[in-house]
C-alpha cells in the first residue's frame, strides 16, 4: 500500500487550518518539528507503519475526522 | 498612551520596584510584564513587584540582560504595563513541574473557562500567548509542542536567563517565583498585533540529515549516517577541533519556505554534537551562514510597523547568543536604538519560543 501517509498529513493540515494559509504553514512546521516533513511524502510513498501510527495518534488527539 | 514602559537601574530591588511604581504612577495597569536581572533575589523581585501592583496581573522572569525602548541594559528591571483600553482580557497560569509532568492541559482548561472558548477554537487573530519558561529546565520542546497540539493561537516567548551563570533561572507570576516551571499568559489584545521572528542567517546548500539522535540530551550522534561532529566539520570545511569556532556564524536550521528555524550547536563531545535545542531523527537541516543582524532586525521591525500601521508596544525575546554577538561587535547601542521611539521591553534569553523552541533568534510581539 502507498499514499496513506500523505492522506493522513493532508487530513491534519486541512482540518486544523480550515483554509487559513498562514495556519497551514504553522501546522506544517509543527509536523516537521515532530519529525514528519510533509514534503517528503507523496501519493506514491510507502505506508511506513511507524509514521502512520504517529499521524493517527495526532488525528485522534486533535479529534479530527480520519476519513477527511 | 495605553501601553507604557518603565525601567530601573537601581541596584537594590526594593528601590528598583519603587522606581518603576513611581514611573507608572497614575497608570491603571490591567497587566504588567517585567524582566529582572538575575542579580536580584528572585523571591524578593517577584514579591515586591506583586505587592507594588496589587490590582494588576503581574508576571515575568529572570534574564541574561534586558532591553528597553532604545537601550540594551544589564542589572536592571524593565516593565511594560497595559491598561484596559489596550487589553480586553488576560489569564495567567503557572505550569509547574515541567520536566516530568504535563501541566499544559490543565492550564488550557483554565483558559477555556476564563475565555469561554475551547483552546482548539481560539482565533489566532484575536488571542495570543506569552510563554516564559525556566531556561535551564531543558523542557521547552515538550511544553511548546503540547501547547501547539492544543491550540492554533500563536505563542511567543523566551527561556529565562541568569546572566550566563547557568545556575538557576526563575519565572514569576502574581508575587511568587518558580523554578522547573513556566508562566503562560493568554491575552486578548484590544487592537491588532503581529509577531516578528528574525534571525540573521541565510541557508547554505550543505544539507545535514539527522540520522541518529539522543533527543532527551539534545545530542546529535549522526548526520548523513556519519558521526555528527565529523559531518558538521566537513559541511563547514574545517576540522572537528576547529568546528566550535564556527558555531556562532554557522549554526544549522530547519528551512521552511526559505525561512530558517535556527538550531545552535553548543559543544562537541567525542564524535557527537550537543545542541541548545532538541532535534528529531529524519529532520533535514541546512547549514546556515550569518548575515547582518542590525539590517535584518531593522527590516523586520519596518515590516511589522507597516503591517500594523504603527506600533504602540513591543515585547522582545532576544537570544543571548545574539546579545553576545552584538557585544563582541560593539553593536549593542546600535541594536538598542532600533527600538527607540517605540515602547519596548525585552530580555536576553536562553532560547526563544515561536511554534517551536529556537536559538539565535529574536521573537517579538508587536501591538498596534
Amino acid at each position: 500500500m502507498a499514499g496513506n501517509i500523505k492522506r493522513l498529513i493532508d487530513t491534519i493540515i486541512t482540518q486544523r487550518a480550515h483554509g487559513d494559509k498562514i495556519l497551514e504553514g504553522t501546522v506544517k512546521i509543527k509536523l516537521i518539528l515532530k519529525g514528519i516533513d510533509p514534503k517528503n511524502y507523496t501519493a506514491q510513498s510507502d505506508d511506513d507503519p511507524v509514521v502512520m501510527g504517529k499521524l493517527q495518534e495526532m488525528i485522534d488527539e486533535y479529534k479530527l475526522n480520519a476519513e477527511g | 498612551m495605553n501601553i507604557k514602559t518603565a525601567f530601573s537601574v537601581e541596584s537594590d530591588i526594593r528601590e528598583a520596584v519603587a522606581d518603576i511604581r513611581q514611573q507608572l504612577g497614575g497608570f491603571e495597569a490591567e497587566m504588567l510584564v517585567f524582566f529582572a536581572s538575575s542579580v536580584f533575589d528572585p523571591e524578593r523581585a517577584a514579591r515586591l513587584m506583586g505587592d507594588a501592583f496589587p490590582h494588576t496581573v503581574t508576571f515575568g522572569c529572570s534574564t541574561a540582560g534586558e532591553i528597553v525602548s532604545g537601550r540594551m541594559l544589564t542589572h536592571s528591571v524593565v516593565a511594560m504595563a497595559f491598561n484596559r483600553d489596550s487589553l480586553k482580557g488576560v489569564k495567567v497560569e503557572v505550569l509547574e513541574n515541567i520536566t516530568t509532568g504535563n501541566p499544559v492541559d490543565k492550564a488550557f482548561d483554565a483558559f477555556e473557562r476564563h475565555f469561554q472558548t475551547p483552546p482548539a477554537a481560539m482565533d489566532r487573530k484575536k488571542y495570543l500567548g506569552i510563554l516564559l519558561i525556566d531556561g535551564l529546565s531543558g523542557a521547552e520542546e515538550r511544553v511548546i509542542d503540547r501547547i501547539g497540539d492544543l491550540t492554533n493561537i500563536n505563542i511567543a516567548g523566551g527561556s529565562a536567563g541568569d546572566d550566563l551563570k547557568f545556575s538557576a533561572t526563575h519565572v514569576y507570576a502574581n508575587g511568587k517565583s518558580y523554578t522547573n516551571a513556566a508562566v503562560l499568559a493568554v491575552l486578548e489584545p484590544a487592537g491588532p498585533f503581529s509577531f516578528i521572528k528574525t534571525q540573521s542567517f541565510s541557508p547554505l546548500p550543505q544539507k545535514l540529515l539527522v540520522t541518529k539522535v539522543n533527543e532527551a540530551k539534545r545530542e546529535i550522534l549522526e548526520f548523513n549516517h556519519k558521526p555528527g561532529a565529523i559531518a558538521y566539520a566537513e559541511a563547514v570545511g574545517t576540522s572537528v577541533a576547529d568546528a566550535p569556532t564556527r558555531f556562532m556564524s554557522n549554526p544549522v536550521g530547519l528551512v521552511f519556505e526559505g525561512d530558517p528555524y535556527v538550531l545552535s550547536p553548543q559543544r562537541i563531545m567525542g564524535d557527537s554534537m550537543h545542541f541548545c535545542c532538541a532535534v528529531k531523527e529524519g529532520m533535514e537541516l541546512n547549514l546556515l551562514e550569518s548575515t547582518d543582524i542590525i539590517a535584518d532586525t531593522k527590516k523586520a521591525l519596518e515590516a511589522a510597523r507597516s503591517e500594523l500601521a504603527g506600533i504602540s508596544g513591543i515585547i522582545a525575546f532576544n537570544c543571548i547568543l545574539r546579545t553576545m554577538e552584538l557585544r563582541q561587535k560593539g553593536l549593542s547601542d546600535t541594536y538598542g536604538e532600533l527600538f527607540a521611539g517605540v515602547p519596548t521591553i525585552g530580555f536576553s534569553t536562553y532560547g526563544e519560543q515561536f511554534i517551536g523552541h529556537l536559538n539565535q533568534t529574536a521573537v517579538m510581539i508587536a501591538f498596534h
